[in-house]
């Protein structure tokens, strides 16, 4: 039950948003802060797999966390 | 513009007689071949950004001006010169360039650019690579470390790129001498150097 | 400045900002042109009351051949050493409990936690991982993962999909996970909910134990030799969104799927007496000796978790990141995780306060303990902590300082915080410590260059 109405709540959310996302975004000459290495998703990946290993030890959930992503967008 | 064409042959073949039945042959070779071209021209649609992407040359039926030729840039280096227009290399090969100090690819483009500025600058081409920074600091300090050879100028407002509907960063566009635009390569790669390179010299040979 | 136009969108783009995963490397503007990058860092791991302390060194390695074109890899080891709960439950008398070789022993005083201390554990790790893009539009990446210690090994494959989409802007990415792990504990697999032969010194055969012979039996049925396996997949959706010149968000959806034995063969329960008299709440005997039985979970485990992720740069270059993760499984485990971090930029260095928050509600079959009236009869059971109710807390800093060269030192000192709670007990049984809370302190030191 519970899992059911999550997953209809979290489809109706994405949707929305996703139709959304198409308005957002930036011009390709103005990712300048974007192209920082500290505004990746993921910017410390050692420390992040460092976590990732104690809180897998530690506590009954794992994972959630998959892409890098953002950057300069080149090419 | 045919009709005009034969009007003046008119002229011609009475006061050059011998040369007048190679010339026939030559101009209705040619008069079918343009009208044939013509007739392609007027059926097909005009190419996304994406389609002339890394297609070769675009042909000059297909080509259309190149947007703000006249649109007046400071330079970056030194700054008290005059600004600079597309317009002021009429009858050169331009490659325009867009680039920024946080872009990779952009720092991989500029030895290359270098490269073919030497190489062909005099046969007639060059480069004008336009800056898109935020702050104007940081190119300046990216160009003291990549010198450039060839002219660049800032555009603060980013009115060339929207014009130019750019949606990689870095592309360079190759404007013919007559000012049109003739080639788009969005990104740049190592790999397809000598592609961007056969383009800009047969250009030069037009 | 270009940026003015958007910078009424800003608000509004916020409000209807949402989550998009996002794949793609990012690319060091300047850097590009270096061959090797590295990271390496050691953590130390240091638990309070004489538990586990770990020391974990890794080094990961980057090639990039171009901007969005990298290969990784990934190095790490660690040790471990100390006592960790074994799972039964404090006792107004010295308890005794067979080692995990069968032949060993270890004995807890009393009113103390029981903790094993007979395992030391050496692990090494090391992965693999290239991403590449397949034209303007698609990128992939594909991996695989070792890990190995005594009784443990874990082998694992990976690949990823990328799609960008509004000049990169969006980005959906598609990932999946296999990872085949080898469990072969020390002395072999105990037989789940079987009870747990005492410790006798000398004597390994216990004729009043038939479980654990039958333990022997089944043990070559299953896994052969008495080690078991496990195969786990792991798929994830994401999309990855740029809101504006200043912030990015993540979405991710992701599924699991473990099949095989999921127990945690070391582990065990205390049966507690529930019969009326001197002995209700205490430990339940058979011929005198304490009744403890294996721990049991269930052969399959499907995870779902959503995760949401801002990073959003203020206008004094300072970093805001803020994430949340909902996970809930088949085990009846819910769990929220909310972690923010803030990082203060400035020239050469940075400081980056961190904190975490993290909230799990129990398995269906966790239980701090069994009774004598309901030990022969549960399918599955466990009192591993990590899976009661338990809320947890870290607080970190982290600090970067960056040289002429380009190189950065960083360190990062966290503690962190874990709160048990649960069924108190009863009679005799609420007298004791059922769960104690537990501190964690860690130091991480590294260097990139």
């Amino acid at each position: 039950m519970k899992t059911i109405m999550l997953v209809k709540t979290l489809s109706l959310v994405s949707a929305v948003f996703l139709l959304g996302c198409s308005d957002l975004g930036v011009k390709p000459w103005e990712r300048d802060l974007l192209a920082q290495d500290d505004m990746s998703i993921i910017s410390e990946p050692l420390e992040s797999g460092l976590n990732d290993h104690i809180y897998f030890s530690k506590e009954a959930s794992s994972g959630g966390q998959g892409f890098g992503g953002g950057g300069c967008g080149c090419n | 513009m045919i009709s005009q064409q034969l009007k003046s042959n008119k002229k011609f073949v009475t006061s050059h007689p011998r040369r007048v039945k190679a010339n026939k042959a030559l101009i209705g070779i040619i008069a079918g071949v343009g009208i044939s071209l013509l007739s392609m021209g007027i059926n097909a649609k005009a190419l996304t950004l994406k389609e002339m992407n890394n297609q070769a040359l675009i042909s000059t039926e297909q080509a259309q001006q190149a947007p703000l030729l006249t649109q007046k840039l400071p330079h970056i280096v030194n700054t008290k010169q005059v600004q600079t227009s597309l317009s002021d290399f009429n009858g050169k090969v331009v490659l325009l360039d867009f680039w920024a100090s946080w872009c990779g690819p952009c720092r991989a483009s500029f030895p290359w650019m270098n490269k073919v500025m030497n190489r062909y600058q005099d046969m007639g081409f060059e480069v004008v690579a336009i800056n898109l920074d935020q702050d104007v600091k940081l190119a300046t300090e990216f160009l003291n470390q990549v010198p450039a050879n060839f002219t660049v100028l800032q555009d603060e407002m980013a009115v060339m790129p929207e014009a130019y509907g750019l949606i990689g960063m870095p592309s360079s566009y190759l404007i013919d001498k007559k000012g049109r635009l003739r080639a788009v390569h969005i990104g740049f790669h190592n790999s397809k150097v000598s592609d961007y390179e056969n383009a800009i010299i047969e250009l030069l040979q037009e | 400045m270009a940026v003015t136009k958007k910078s009424n969108q800003d608000f509004k783009q916020l409000l209807a900002g949402a989550s998009c995963a996002l794949f793609a490397g990012n690319t060091l503007a300047i850097e590009a042109q270096k061959d090797w990058t590295y990271d390496a860092a050691t953590l130390i791991y240091v638990e309070g009351d004489s538990r586990v302390t770990a020391i974990e060194p890794v080094i990961s390695a980057t090639k990039a051949y171009d901007s969005e074109t990298k290969l990784n890899i990934k190095v790490a080891g660690d040790t471990l050493t100390g006592a960790s709960p074994n799972g039964a439950t404090p006792s107004d008398s010295v308890q005794t409990f067979t080692g995990p070789s069968g032949n060993g022993g270890y004995t807890t005083a009393a009113n103390e936690q029981p903790l094993d201390d007979t395992f030391k554990d050496t692990r090494v790790s090391a992965a693999v991982n290239w991403v590449a893009p397949l034209n303007r539009d698609w990128t992939y990446g594909t991996g695989g993962y070792v890990s190995s210690e005594h009784d443990y090994l874990s082998l694992g494959a990976n690949g990823s999909l990328s799609r960008y989409f509004n000049q990169k802007n969006t980005t959906v990415s598609f990932g999946l996970a296999l990872a085949s792990d080898t469990i072969s504990p020390v002395g072999g697999t105990p037989e789940g909910l079987t009870i747990m032969s005492a410790y006798s010194g000398d004597d390994e055969d216990d004729d009043d134990d038939e479980a654990e012979d039958k333990d022997d039996d089944d043990d070559d049925d299953e896994g052969g030799g008495g080690s078991e396996s496990k195969n786990v997949v792991d798929v994830i959706f994401g999309v990855t969104q740029v809101i504006n010149r200043k912030t990015i968000m993540q979405f991710n959806y992701g599924i699991s799927s473990a099949n095989g034995y999921n127990t945690d063969p070391y582990k065990i329960l205390s049966v507690i007496d529930e019969s009326s008299g001197s002995n209700y709440g205490g430990n339940y005997q058979i011929d005198g000796s304490n009744v403890y039985l294996y721990e049991k979970r269930p052969d399959s485990r499907v995870k779902q978790s959503i995760y949401w992720q801002t990073k959003y740069q203020l206008d004094n270059n300072d970093i805001l990141n803020l994430s949340y993760r909902y996970m809930f499984d088949d085990w009846g485990v819910t769990s929220h995780t909310l972690d923010f971090k803030y990082r203060f930029r400035f020239e050469k260095q940075y400081f980056e306060p961190q904190v975490r928050w993290y909230k799990q509600s129990k398995a269906d079959f966790y239980q701090r303990y069994l009774t004598s009236s309901n030990y022969e009869t549960e399918d599955y059971a466990s009192s591993d902590y990590r899976l009661g109710d338990l809320e947890t807390i870290t607080l970190g800093l982290r600090y970067g300082y960056q040289f002429e060269d380009n190189t950065e030192f960083y360190t990062r000192f966290s503690v962190y915080q874990q709160t048990n709670t649960g069924d108190q007990g009863f009679g005799k049984l609420t007298s004791q410590e059922l769960y104690p809370e537990t501190t964690a302190t860690m130091l991480t030191l590294g260097y990139k260059f």
